[in-house]
């Protein structure tokens, strides 16, 4: 029956030529995103093995090439010998597929990336704090949702030791007497779930985390004069129905929430200049 | 493929060119080009097609001079019809602008014609043949000017293009016979089916009561989008860490392109030749027919990192396809695909919009310089993904201010800068003379879809005289896009002043594009003589006659053109030529079919009813009619009737007004009038020489689904016709429809 199978696949690919190409990828979720990503009806198709890493790509040479191939293959996601994924196709791998990027410029990257990426935030957390002090927490807390909204959970988690390292970092001599008080009552909270979000990477998870950080994040910043506007976003869905919040630097709505089912679900309810 | 050299060579003779430019120059160094026109055959789908090669290679080879040259460019015309080549974006005498019929009369075939002018100015331009359709056949290239010092930067010139295995003639009389093959290619026909599943169904009603087809941002399919003649090409001579200056030009006939880069962000540092201050955007679209120049990193890695090339990604504002040019060695880098656009969204913004009188409201919004951008809608990149339900539009509250007001700006809706007019400024001053005297002019952009007609005021070129202008004055130009397309303005052998809030640095441009509702304010120094184009650079819509001509007055006579007359007529033909169509249902209960002869006002039609035996009857109907209005919903026509039918021992009909009619032997001539109601239904009243009146309502090939059409009509003659009919390929289809006269029929349509 299989060798049946394989006969009427490989029969309906005419002038077949079969190649092996090395794609990596740890587990059956990579094996699907890989061979769906190479299949054209009458013109290719691929098997990917997980313990080989072993993509073997059949295909028509008068209707399409490997190189092409390899290209859609990392169109949707999957680093390879030709091609390099685009960074957005990449973050929305499962994680278990996104093995570390062989090749890949990862320092620069980071920073080059966000062509495609909403709302990139430069982050260092050595960031000089200048006349805001809260600027390096700020920066890093939009950095955590933005990993969010793209459902980056491994992004989140880096993102979230930068945020650890500035709310550490920060100065209270240098804030105003009013935000003073705020982020003595919610500098634990802050840490808590910075740190909780740090530790897995699990975005439902790191999303329970993070609605309590933004809620705490708002008091914080209404309290002094954000060095830039700052939107306040509400997403009523989320939490059965309860709703949740989170802040913004652009007016529109990348709800952190949902990430791509429903991205731009939510409205802004407060701007914070 | 075979014509002539290869990319890398090409680029080889750029730099070596790029070169010979530092060496000092002496003074009125002439450089000369010697181009031979010839036809050709390329493969860029699989299939062997007829284009138009110059020195054997498509795009035309890169020209490039240094400030201070003179060109001497002979053209030898190889081919058995006429050509021209216009020098798009320079300064040069009026002569050697290249308009056939205009300022030179066209390069017949098998002669030589020389183009010699002094280089006055730098920057990336390029040059295109302007004669009929040419080019869309491959005849576009890269003209770029060295300033005297040019700065040590690696420098590519680039020439994006798109190509069709379609004649463009026959593109042309397509677009203007409402086909919408090209939708059906594209996957756009946004049919009622398709806006029923996808909860739009209100959206496509009240488009249709608007009397508006599908909506699109872009007329015609392509099968293949070109960067300097490649689809995919890769310059492995640029390593980690360099600078490259990529002067960009568009060659396509009607494509606008987006463009993005995988490396990161890029800088504009000129737009249609002229620097502009330098400004990083993540993206850009160019027009149709505009140059920038652009500058871009590979970015510097790891030193263990593996070389890596980075994907400069040029893609159809349409959207249904890509070209690729991989900047660097190694690996490539890729860009993230723009996903595909959100019509119906599109359709509902337009909706909004249009008023039923076929004008455009802006609803205050004082559109300008692209800086609200409609389309957004339509991006899933800026406004979410596609679904009807939670769309930005859908989340935002509209008593949200802020947000309503920047419901179209790009660049405050996403993190993506996308680089608009405004952000344009020049680094000199540009302003002109203030004591020159001041002529303004006033322009609204006009055009209906439907009958692919596209004007200036509702005026063609052949139906308006040249706009006079006087040597020394100012003129400022202020123009209103009430069309439903955007449009490439383009103004020959001057460049504008585009006034965009940049003060005494406003940039320089000789190609505007004026979106939907959009309104900008060019101003130019009259500082030449005789007669200078200024039309939509867009290939479909100048053909179509959307332009007018400026000219000085008191010019002396222009030696190329010994009779203006005649000139001028054949000048004229060009939006005055008549557009054929003609399709035919061999049905199983006769054949039923029509050809109709149009232009830009007037309609030659003839429909037949043709049975297979005489109680079926045999009938045609002719009408020669002419549309009236801006929206050419009117038109009155007269027609002649003839008709033959055997019914029963005497027989007689009568139609709802108690009328006689014997049909059995009938030749009538007729008046009457058709008007387009909403939802597209035509009624039509004629009243015939026999004193018989008929009134008659019809809505032909309503889309039901992607490749379904439905008719229905009905009259007072108690006749009615109900059919469907599935399209095939361009020219084919099977139908199945119900006529009163000759009954119930399946049939096969051929159509041209």
């Amino acid at each position: 029956m299989l060798l049946l199978a394989s006969f009427l696949s490989q029969a309906a690919i005419k002038n077949a030529v079969t190649e092996q190409v090395k794609i990596p990828g740890d587990c059956s979720q990579c094996k699907e995103g890989i061979e769906a990503a190479a299949f054209q009806k009458n013109t290719s198709e691929a098997s990917w093995d997980v313990s080989t890493k072993v993509a073997s790509i059949t295909y028509d040479p008068k209707k399409t090439s490997v190189d092409a191939i390899l290209k859609k293959m990392a169109l949707a996601g999957y680093d390879n010998q030709q091609y390099l994924a685009p960074d957005d196709a990449f973050a929305k791998l499962p994680d278990c597929c996104r093995t570390a990027r062989a090749g890949k410029k990862d320092a620069l990257v980071a920073k080059n990336a966000p062509a495609h990426q909403p709302e990139s935030v430069p982050v260092s957390p050595v960031e000089t704090a200048g006349s805001d002090p809260l600027k390096p927490v700020l920066a890093a807390y939009f950095s955590v949702k933005d990993a969010l909204v793209n459902s980056d959970g491994k992004a989140a988690s880096t993102q979230a030791a930068v945020l650890v390292k500035a709310i550490k970092a920060v100065k209270m001599g240098q804030l105003s007497a009013e935000q003073h008080t705020v982020w003595m009552k919610v500098m634990n909270d802050l840490g808590l779930d910075a740190e909780h979000i740090e530790e897995t990477k699990e975005v439902g998870h790191q999303r329970d985390h993070f609605t309590s950080l933004s809620e705490n994040m708002y008091k914080l910043i209404k309290a002094g004069k954000p060095s830039e506007t700052v939107y306040y976003q509400h997403c009523p869905m989320f939490n059965d129905g309860k709703g949740a919040n989170w802040l913004s630097k652009i007016p529109a709505v990348k709800n952190p929430y949902y990430g791509a089912q429903m991205l731009s679900c939510g409205k802004t309810t407060e701007t914070i200049k | 493929m075979d014509f002539g050299k290869s990319l890398a060579e090409r680029l080889l003779l750029a730099f070596s060119l790029f070169l010979l430019a530092f060496r000092p120059a002496p003074a009125q160094k002439v450089v000369r080009y010697d181009l031979y026109v010839k036809d050709t055959t390329v493969n860029f789908t699989g299939k062997l097609k007829r284009a138009i090669a110059v020195n054997g290679q498509i795009p035309m080879p890169t020209l490039t001079f240094t400030e201070g040259d003179t060109a001497e460019i002979y053209v030898h015309n190889e081919l058995n019809e006429e050509t021209s080549l216009h020098w798009h974006g320079l300064f040069l005498p009026n002569r050697y602008d290249g308009v056939p019929n205009l300022t030179q009369m066209p390069i017949k075939p098998y002669t030589t014609h020389l183009y010699r002018f002094p280089i006055i100015q730098s920057g990336t331009h390029w040059y295109h043949s302007h004669t009929g359709l040419q080019e869309q056949l491959g005849m576009y290239g890269s003209l770029i000017l060295h300033k005297k010092k040019e700065p040590v930067i690696p420098t590519v010139p680039v020439m994006l293009s798109e190509w069709t295995d379609m004649n463009p003639k026959n593109i042309h009389r397509l677009l203007h016979n409402a086909s919408d093959w090209f939708a059906i290619k594209k996957g756009t026909t946004q049919s009622y089916s398709e806006a029923i599943r996808q909860g739009y169904l209100k959206t496509k009603v009240v488009n249709e009561w608007k009397r508006m087809n599908a909506m699109d941002v872009s007329d015609v399919y392509y099968s293949q989008f070109l960067i300097n003649g490649k689809n995919e090409s890769q310059l492995s001579q640029f390593k980690a860490g360099d600078r490259v200056r990529l002067r960009i030009s568009n060659g396509g006939a009607s494509t606008y392109f987006w463009l993005t880069y995988a490396g990161g962000k890029m800088t504009v540092v000129a737009n249609d030749g002229n620097e502009v201050e330098p400004v990083e955007v993540d993206r850009l679209i160019i027009a149709v027919s505009e140059t920038y120049d652009v500058i871009v990193t590979i970015p510097a890695g790891n030193a263990d990192a593996r070389p890596t090339a980075y994907e400069f990604l040029v893609t159809s504002e349409d959207r249904t396809r890509s070209a690729s040019l991989y900047l660097g060695e190694g690996v490539k880098q890729l860009a993230s695909p723009l996903p595909k656009l959100h019509y119906f969204e599109g359709m509902k913004m337009m909706n909004g919009m249009m008023k039923m009188n076929g004008n455009l409201d802006d609803r205050g919004m004082n559109m300008s310089l692209n800086q609200m951008d409609m389309n957004v809608v339509m991006y899933p990149e800026i406004t979410g993904p596609v679904n009807g339900k939670t769309t930005l539009m859908g989340g935002i509250s509209p008593e949200n201010e802020h947000a309503h007001q920047n419901r179209y700006n790009s660049n405050a809706l996403s993190a993506i800068t996308t680089l608009n007019y405004a952000m344009l400024k020049s680094p000199v001053k540009t302003s002109l003379p203030k004591n020159a005297p001041t002529k303004e002019l006033r322009f609204v952009l006009t055009g209906n879809m439907n009958r692919y007609v596209w004007s200036l005021d509702n005026r063609v070129v052949s139906e308006t005289d040249k706009i006079l202008i006087q040597k020394g004055e100012t003129v400022r130009m202020v123009i209103y896009n009430n069309s439903m397309m955007r449009h490439p303005m383009h103004l020959h052998g001057h460049d504008f002043r585009v006034l965009n809030g940049q003060g005494e640095q406003a940039p320089l441009k000789n190609v505007i594009d004026i979106m939907p509702m959009e309104t900008d304010t060019l101003e130019f120094a009259a500082t030449e003589s005789g007669d200078w184009f200024f039309h939509c650079h867009i290939l479909y819509h100048m053909m179509s006659g959307m332009g007018r001509v400026f000219s000085y007055e008191n010019s002396p006579p222009n030696p190329e053109i010994p009779n203006p007359k005649r000139a001028r007529r054949k000048l004229f033909a060009d939006d005055r030529a008549f557009h054929f169509m003609a399709e035919n249902d061999f049905a199983t209960n006769g054949n039923d079919g029509q050809a109709m002869l149009q232009n830009t006002r007037w309609s030659v039609g003839t429909e037949w009813r043709l049975g297979y035996n005489d109680h079926h009857g045999y009938e045609t109907e002719t009408h020669i009619g002419r549309y009236l209005g801006k929206m050419q919903w009117l038109m009155p026509f007269i027609g002649f009737d003839w008709r033959y039918r055997k019914m029963g021992m005497d027989e007689v009909e009568r139609n709802l007004f108690g009328q006689q009619n014997t049909k059995d032997k009938r030749a009538v001539f007729s008046a009457g009038i058709n008007y387009t109601l909403p939802m597209l239904v035509v009624a039509q009243a004629e009243v015939f020489t026999d004193g018989n009146v008929r009134l008659q309502l019809e809505r032909m090939d309503i889309p039901v689904s992607k490749r379904l059409r439905m008719s229905l009509m009905a009259n007072t003659d108690k006749e009615y016709m109900a059919g469907f009919r599935y399209i095939l390929t361009k020219n084919s289809g099977v139908s199945a429809h119900y006529d009163s006269d000759m009954g119930f029929g399946v049939g096969f349509t051929l159509n041209y």
